[in-house]
């Protein structure tokens, strides 16, 4: 019997899971990969070193560490024994993982909003958006995850003359709403930067709508 | 009942053979008191939205509720009385006097001289420039003119006030006590619809949306649980 609301309460909890596997970034970092291009482990570990390499340094272990937490979050699944080349590397390959539904959304939300927090990661968060959106439908879709992260830090931010801040006085008050200023202008900025985005990728988009 | 129900609105414009879908399908309600702020690029929709919400736009899809009631009916016996619209840029309008000019609506519906002109002065107070009464309009700045175009729609006391861009033209540093104004106004239980341009304009809403390609995107779900609570609990657009 299905009890009312359980589906809710189960998509909670996957969320929660989620959101611990994804505190780790090798974790993230292989998610993305399998986004990419469903592989077998062996397969993952060579493209991670090659992809990563130059900024995580982990070993096979972690690797297949990282595709467990993946696979018991429901965010990645296993496919057969064959590699994507269907070529057969016997049992020692072992099975082949591709990214659930829910993976491949999680990834978006993740990166949209470590691309926010973290500026001076963006290097490798850039080659991990090539990995985990390769679509303009994806792409599109994080970009707007992205915007709502931006528009929400924008509302969340106090006005200069509101609340705590009104008290500051002299130069320290200055100081405060020159801190904010700074960051809504960056906000501005990558709000900015969105638009042109959209722009750039309905442009490519094959069924774009005709309506100027 | 919310104050303002917009449901699955959808308007078009048409020049010659090219036509383009200004608002796609927004679905939006605004509470009595709440300050919702709509974050858009030019030409994403915003300004059509809010000529929409305020029943200067008819929509060709959808509904537009005021207080229960279809606003393409109701149209003119809200606008100007119950729903106050104030517009980008806020024109210097017509000469004469400050105090006549935010009057001007209440002498609008048969309202005295002398009660509308009262009612003018306080309205001037409420906004922070009871001492520009006696002004001509085009001798006022950018923020002071924002401030009469508000003080002009909140003359009929309205349940609702529109604005558009409100800090369009305004000096940067008389950006924030304009909408600290608007909050105020919201936290006095008009509910405020606005949109803007720029960050500046959503800090401090009570729900903020954005638009794109007439598209109204909603809040993000606070699916993971290190996500900063929102600070009302209801939903913001809805998409049916």
């Amino acid at each position: 019997m299905v009890v009312p609301g359980e589906h809710v309460l189960e998509e909670r909890g996957a969320d929660s899971a989620s959101s611990a596997v994804l505190r780790s970034q090798v974790a993230c970092a292989v998610l993305g990969l399998v986004i990419e291009k469903p592989s077998h482990g062996y397969e993952i570990g060579q493209r991670f070193d090659r992809r990563f390499g130059g900024f995580l340094s982990v070993g096979r272990s972690s690797i297949y560490a990282a595709l467990a937490s993946l696979m018991e979050a429901g965010l990645i699944e296993k496919m057969s024994g064959r590699s994507t080349t269907g070529v057969s590397r016997g049992a020692k390959a072992g099975a082949s993982y591709r990214a659930t539904a829910r993976g491949a959304r999680a990834y978006r939300a993740w990166l949209a909003e470590r691309v926010r927090n973290d500026p001076q990661r963006v290097e490798m968060l850039g080659r991990m958006t090539l990995a985990g959106v390769h679509s303009v439908e994806a792409a599109l879709d994080f970009i707007g995850r992205y915007e709502r992260e931006c528009v929400r830090e924008a509302q969340e931010l106090s006005r200069p003359i509101d609340g705590a801040v009104a008290g500051c006085g002299g130069v320290s008050g200055v100081v405060e709403r020159l801190l904010i200023e700074e960051r809504r202008r960056m906000i501005d900025a990558q709000l900015g930067w969105i638009t042109y985005a959209r722009a750039e990728l309905r442009a490519v988009r094959p069924s774009s709508p005709t309506d100027g | 009942m919310s104050l303002l129900s917009i449901e699955h609105v959808t308007k078009r414009y048409r020049r010659g053979r090219l036509e383009r879908v200004a608002v796609r399908d927004v679905s939006l309600d605004v509470e009595r008191g709440e300050l919702v702020a709509v974050w858009g690029a030019r030409f994403s929709g915003r300004s059509t939205l809010l000529r929409i919400a305020a029943g200067i736009e008819a929509p060709e899809e959808g509904i537009v509720s005021f207080e229960g009631r279809d606003l393409a009916r109701s149209r003119n016996k809200v606008l100007g009385r119950r729903i106050g619209y104030c517009q980008t840029g806020f024109s210097a309008g017509s000469r004469g006097l400050v105090v006549e000019q935010v009057a001007s609506g209440l002498l609008a519906q048969h309202a005295s001289p002398k009660q509308a002109r009262r009612r003018g002065q306080e309205m001037l107070f409420h906004v922070g420039i009871e001492n520009c009464a006696r002004l001509e309009c085009h001798e006022l700045d950018g923020a002071e003119l924002a401030r009469v175009a508000i003080a002009s729609a909140l003359v009929t006391a309205p349940a609702l006030l529109v604005i558009d861009e409100p800090t369009s033209g305004v000096d940067l540093l008389q950006r924030d006590p304009l909408l600290a104004l608007l909050r105020s106004i919201a936290d006095e239980g008009t509910a405020v619809l606005m949109s803007t341009g720029d960050a500046q304009g959503l800090s401090g809403a009570d729900r903020a949306l954005s638009i794109d390609n007439g598209e109204l995107q909603g809040e993000p779900e606070p699916a993971q649980a290190h996500v900063v609570p929102l600070r009302r609990a209801e939903s913001g657009a809805r998409r049916r």
